[in-house]
């Protein structure tokens, strides 16, 4: 157990070493900072880029900035911030909450209206009432997550002026943002429903509570609704990656001050550091759940830690 | 963060969200959105205009310009130029305080400049606008001179923004760079309320403001990078000033009865420079086909939405250098058609326009002359970049097509900035041309402070540009945003560097 402990970790260790690398890499590739922070600047000189290249440290060789950057990190020190010199561990401690709070609401929202509209869809199977939620939910798969956005903010803040249409001030600022990402993901959770609930109705035991003259609704919320939902959950779970990923768009939109936001901005203005580190946390986040998940299995599983 | 979510804030997005507009106090709060947060407020470190939007509410320079272009007095009340151009005397406003109580005088001046001028300078993008000053001299509290290691005709407008923008000492050496970055202290009339990075900045009233107490209470800045989001915000009634919207929601903005649009012609001018090198751009009067080739009125009107004016040499208007009677090549098909002829440029030769891909207004624009010279017989192609790449690899190294994309502007509004950089023999940005007649106007220029002569000598660079037919002149784009009407009393300036000092809101 032990060695197959220290074999997934130097595993997933080498993960975030090699993404931090090739991110280090080919974030160098894009273009010159120094170019982007005088944009426009019709006075600039080449001898001023140079000046300010040497105060970022760009005129370093690669495995020298490279080497700096891996030090800070196991220091907790992802470096400063190209545009301004803020901390960029300071800057990721602000938008990593505001990005994990977007993604669960938007989960939320997804299983609030997939479970329901799910279930529906299976007892009423091959009913006009199955066919509409199924289309509807086709319709939500496919709508670009941008034109929903704007839609949205069309229509709740700017035709009924419910909502703001973006911002971070407070609880109703997360009701747009989360919904258009949610909505997006219903879709496929519905359909998940729906098959994994017809699989559980025609089991025995299903047919057991029925026989035993159980209300309908504690068999399908009770009973059905309790088995079928473990392939959902295992569904989320793996979404979760994606929608993080997705939320890059909606940020935007909403303004909403996460990560997606904080990537996009630095990917703009050849802003390395903090690039470097959004890109670190994230793979340091998901290389650590995969570990934690590899380990339960083993534990689960003998056969697995013996592999 | 979680603090945020207070029940005050609740409750103020509540009442904000019943009454439509933002809650407002006695002399009321302005909001505007902006694209970007520069990250920092230290004059040194940046250029972004997004900086001086706020920035320019915060510090004061020793001249000031306003809305209407013209330099006044700020903390410097008068200033003269001696020694032939080689030193500027200035004396300073009295009585004036910063922000924190500490007084401003003669080493405030100095130690601002040397501040700029020195390695701390060094590492910002602001230093090299300044060079030309060799040092200052303190020589009395309120007397400084500034000493400059040759004549700069336009160091007076430089003065009034950017790197100039005068810091209190005390406060900076005692408090470091990095804390001065994110919590500015000036002489202004307003001052830091709170700084949230991309997110925000908040400012209130300076009561001591020497030039008199803001009439507002405070400004809420927003960073807001996506443009339509702006337009929804302003649309909502949620936001003040929109500084950031798109071309095609300027109609949406005016339909909404209490919305307007602002537009005053702003500083970038947009051309399409030849290669003089390589090609069929090498003869001059094929060059001249393909400026008359081209309809851009017709471009202003119908891509631009008549937001942008055509120019007939790289400057706007409101430029020092502009010539109102200098005319440009007429729009005439048949004449670029006969100049192809006589020039031998057989019909259907491959014409290559080299643009910055990431603006989509822009790629309009090259389509349509593309079209323009398709119909006198070429076989245009655009060829997108990534900006980046353009600025950096393709145009310094020469490497672009018959045609490229530049676009300018520099907020000091004088066509040396311009004009130097373009033409002058060895610049980065020219790196197809040297003509010696050239070269020796832009130097004269720059070495002579009376302002007709210089003004005499830029008209005649852009009067021989154009006769030279260096570029195709495309068009002055306005700045333009879109505001609530509630806010009374503000001229929308040029160059986007907002003072809110008489501003109100109803």
């Amino acid at each position: 157990m032990a060695l197959f402990l220290t074999k997934r970790f130097l595993q997933a260790l080498f993960v975030v070493f090699a993404v931090t690398l090739l991110v280090a890499w080919a974030v160098r590739l894009s273009g010159d900072p120094a170019i982007m922070l005088t944009g426009g600047a019709g006075s600039v000189t080449e001898q001023d880029l140079v000046n300010i290249r040497n105060a970022l440290g760009l005129n370093r060789p690669f495995h020298e900035q490279y080497l700096g950057f891996l030090y800070g990190l196991l220091h907790g020190d992802l470096g400063n911030s190209f545009v301004g010199g803020t901390p960029v561990t300071q800057l990721v401690a602000k938008a990593l909450p505001a990005t994990l709070m977007l993604a669960a609401a938007a989960i939320f929202v997804s299983i609030a209206l997939a479970v329901p509209l799910g279930i529906r869809a299976a007892i009423k199977r091959g009913s006009a009432e199955d066919q509409a939620i199924r289309i509807a939910s086709l319709a939500g798969l496919s709508f670009p997550n941008f034109w929903l956005a704007l839609m949205m903010v069309l229509v709740f803040s700017i035709l009924l002026k419910w909502l703001p249409p973006s911002g971070f001030d407070g609880p109703v600022s997360l009701i747009l943002p989360a919904v258009t990402a949610g909505v997006i993901n219903t879709a496929a959770n519905v359909r998940l429903v729906r098959t994994s609930m017809l699989e559980t109705l025609s089991a025995q035991y299903i047919m057991v509570a029925r026989a035993k003259g159980l209300a309908e609704r504690v068999v399908l919320y009770k009973h059905a609704l309790r088995n079928s939902a473990i392939p959902l959950v295992t569904y989320v779970g793996i979404q979760f990656g994606n929608l993080v990923a997705g939320l890059v768009v909606i940020e935007r939109v909403f303004n909403w001050p996460g990560m997606g936001s904080l990537a996009f901005d630095a990917v703009a203005g050849r802003d390395y550091p903090v690039l470097q580190g959004v890109v670190t946390v994230f793979a340091i986040l998901i290389v650590s759940v995969n570990l934690l998940i590899d380990i339960l299995y083993g534990l689960l599983d003998p056969r697995i830690r013996t592999e | 963060m979680l603090n945020r979510f207070s029940r005050l804030s609740m409750a103020a997005a509540a009442a904000a969200l019943v009454l439509g507009t933002a809650p407002a106090g006695a002399g009321g709060r302005l909001s505007v959105a902006q694209a970007l947060d520069p990250g920092t407020w230290d004059p040194i470190d940046t250029f972004l205009v997004d900086w001086s939007k706020v920035a320019n509410n915060i510090y004061d320079g020793l001249i000031q310009r306003g809305a209407d272009m013209r330099l006044t007095p700020a903390l410097a009340t008068s200033w003269k130029v001696a020694d032939n151009g080689l030193s500027i005397r200035f004396e300073l406003r009295k009585g004036v305080t910063f922000h924190n109580g500490e007084p401003f005088d003669a080493q405030a001046v100095k130690y601002t400049f040397d501040r700029l001028l020195g390695t701390e300078g060094g590492k910002g993008p602001q230093q090299s606008n300044y060079n030309v000053i060799e040092r200052v001299e303190v020589i009395d509290d309120h007397t400084v001179n500034m000493v400059l290691k040759k004549p700069d005709p336009v160091l007076l407008i430089k003065l009034a923004g950017y790197g100039a923008m005068i810091v209190p000492p005390k406060y900076v050496a005692e408090k470091g760079d990095a804390y001065f970055n994110t919590h500015p202290v000036g002489t202004g009339p307003f001052m830091l309320e709170s700084y949230e990075p991309k997110v925000g900045i908040k400012l209130k009233a300076n009561p001591n403001f020497w030039g008199g107490a803001p009439k507002l209470d405070g400004i809420d800045f927003r960073f807001i990078a996506e443009p339509g989001t702006e337009v929804a915000e302003l649309q909502a009634g949620r936001l003040d000033i929109a500084t950031l919207i798109p071309l095609s929601q300027i109609e949406t903005i005016k339909k909404q009865a209490n919305l307007d649009v602002l537009s005053v012609p702003g500083p970038t001018v947009v051309v399409l420079r030849f290669n003089t090198k390589n090609g069929i751009t090498k003869d001059e009067n094929v060059r001249k086909a393909l400026i008359m080739a081209v309809d851009r009125d017709t471009i202003t009107k119908e891509i631009l939405l008549g937001q942008a004016k055509p120019i007939v040499s790289f400057q706007s208007e409101i430029s020092f250098g502009y010539d109102p009677n200098l005319k440009p090549l007429p729009y005439d098909p048949a004449g670029a058609k006969k100049l192809l002829a006589a020039a031998k440029v057989a019909p259907g030769t491959a014409v290559q326009l080299d643009i910055r891909g990431n603006d989509s207004t822009f790629r309009e624009v090259a389509q349509a002359v593309a079209g323009y010279l398709q119909g006198v017989g070429l076989k245009p192609t655009v060829k997108p970049y990534e900006t980046s790449v353009l600025l950096n690899d393709i145009i310094p190294a020469g490497k672009t097509g018959e045609m490229f994309h530049t676009q300018w502007g520099g907020w000091t509004f004088d066509f040396d900035n311009t004009a130097y950089l373009m033409y002058h023999t060895g610049e980065k940005w020219n790196p197809y041309d040297s003509d010696p007649k050239l070269d020796a106007l832009l130097e004269k220029q720059r070495s002579i402070t009376d302002q007709n002569e210089r003004l005499k000598l830029l008209r005649e660079v852009g009067a021989y540009v154009a006769g030279r037919a260096l570029e195709l002149p495309l068009y002055n784009l306005n700045t333009f945003v879109g505001i609530n009407k509630r806010v009374k009393g503000f001229d929308l300036p040029g160059d986007n560097r907002y003072r809110f000092l008489n501003v109100t809101v109803e």
